[in-house]
């Protein structure tokens, strides 16, 4: 009995590397809170459709600024702003640290080739363009951002192209089914871990994709039962 | 588009949600470690066709710019459609498009050729037909997206082109053994004829 125990490489997994840790629905949903921070700043209160043509028309003009101090001066106002939706030092830093190391390391291969106002202007303008989507991203909640989007869709409802409903009905199901997936991953993980077997790509692609394919019939079947 | 059609786009997008929120998998002899998130999309290009996967990745696009965090590092947001990637971002859809589009494609061609003849003909053994769902993958999931990010990247940075595809080179060994892989799990999950 002992000698199959040892046998079994997946008690020598758990105990080399602790028992799995657990996965629960909640904290998958923890970790897909949205960018949105809830609280009234003048930001806050401004029409969702109007922040983001600001941010579009902005964008698009910044693109033709090639002087470093008047980019100075507008990061510095978007800074300013950044501060104004109220957001704290830690958000704003989660949001940009995977970005501040690509920055770096594209300003220093465009500092090697083509010299250093050039990489500093380009840093620049891509660290203005990125807070200025986060500050709209920060004040506008996801209702409001869903409302642009069906507006946008307006004109090609009205041609027949798209069902605003169906968008919709996609949308909603992928942001339910998202933490689902996740639970649904960590199981076939564990049921692997606990046969011994090390978990790849492969090995844990096609029962992941077949219990997806399954639960599309039942869900559907469930959809069109209610009508 | 039936019910089950959209509900199949949910769950493909969800699918690719999450395989993007996967740790990176450190792999030896290749350079930057391996995100999932190329993995999925082939894989709804493979299994879902040109329409389907098109739509699941359009809906992943608008989700991510809405400001979900469901890109790989949790990014999200405008702030990304700004950045340097966002070539590669963008250039998933018609990736996923195409992929699908030349697996269908490849499939046709089999049921042609088995209606058309009868017992000592050419029988697609399940080699050939993951051999030919790599080169869609290749085609759709790899030379596609690169085609339009690198031309982004070039054109947000100002970099010089050749440094550019230098620095992207690192990623490709890496996403040719995820083609491999979403071929061989297409191909056995396409055996089932569940879709």
């Amino acid at each position: 009995m002992v000698y199959q125990l040892r046998r079994w490489p997946g008690i020598k997994r758990i105990a080399r590397d602790g028992p799995l840790t657990p996965t629960t629905q909640d904290s998958y949903r923890k970790m897909l809170g949205s960018l949105y921070l809830p609280s009234g700043t003048w930001l806050h209160l401004a029409p969702a459709g109007l922040k983001l043509a600001v941010l579009a028309l902005s964008s698009t003009a910044l693109m033709w600024v090639h002087s470093p101090l008047l980019l100075l001066l507008t990061c510095l106002l978007v800074c300013l702003l950044v501060r104004c939706a109220g957001a704290s030092l830690q958000q704003v830093w989660r949001q940009l640290r995977p970005l501040v190391w690509l920055l770096l390391t594209l300003g220093a291969l465009s500092a090697w080739s083509q010299g250093v106002l050039q990489a500093l202007e380009m840093v620049l303008r891509l660290f203005t363009l990125v807070l200025a989507a986060l500050v709209v991203s920060m004040t506008t909640p996801l209702t409001q951002m869903m409302q642009v989007v069906v507006w946008l869709l307006g004109p090609f409802e009205r041609l027949g192209w798209v069902d605003a409903e169906k968008v919709a009905l996609g949308f909603g199901l992928t942001l339910r089914l998202i933490p689902e997936l996740g639970v649904q991953w960590q199981d076939i993980r564990e049921a692997q871990l606990a046969r011994g077997l090390t978990p790849s790509p492969l090995t844990m692609g096609v029962p992941m994709l077949l219990r997806t394919l399954r639960r599309a019939d039942e869900i559907a079947e469930a959809i069109d039962a209610r009508g | 588009m039936k019910t089950k059609d959209i509900v199949l786009i949910a769950l493909f997008t969800a699918l690719i949600v999450v395989l993007s929120l996967l740790p990176p998998i450190p792999l030896p002899l290749i350079p930057v470690p391996l995100t999932l998130q190329t993995f999925g999309v082939m894989l709804a290009g493979l299994i879902l066709g040109p329409a389907r996967a098109g739509l699941v990745l359009l809906l992943y696009v608008m989700i991510a710019l809405l400001g979900l965090p469901v890109l790989p590092g949790g990014r999200a947001g405008l702030a990304v459609l700004a950045g340097p990637t966002a070539g590669f971002l963008l250039g998933m859809i018609p990736g996923a498009f195409v992929t699908g589009w030349l697996s269908v494609l490849s499939i046709q061609n089999d049921k042609s050729k088995e209606v058309s003849s009868s017992y000592d003909t050419f029988r697609p053994t399940p080699v050939w037909q993951i051999a030919r769902y790599v080169l869609a993958a290749v085609i759709g999931g790899i030379v596609l997206v690169y085609a339009i990010g690198i031309p982004w990247l070039v054109f947000v940075t100002k970099m010089d082109f050749a440094k550019a595809c230098w620095a992207m080179a690192v990623f490709v060994p890496g996403d040719v053994l995820k083609a491999i892989v979403a071929a061989v799990v297409a191909q056995r999950i396409r055996r089932l004829n569940m879709v």
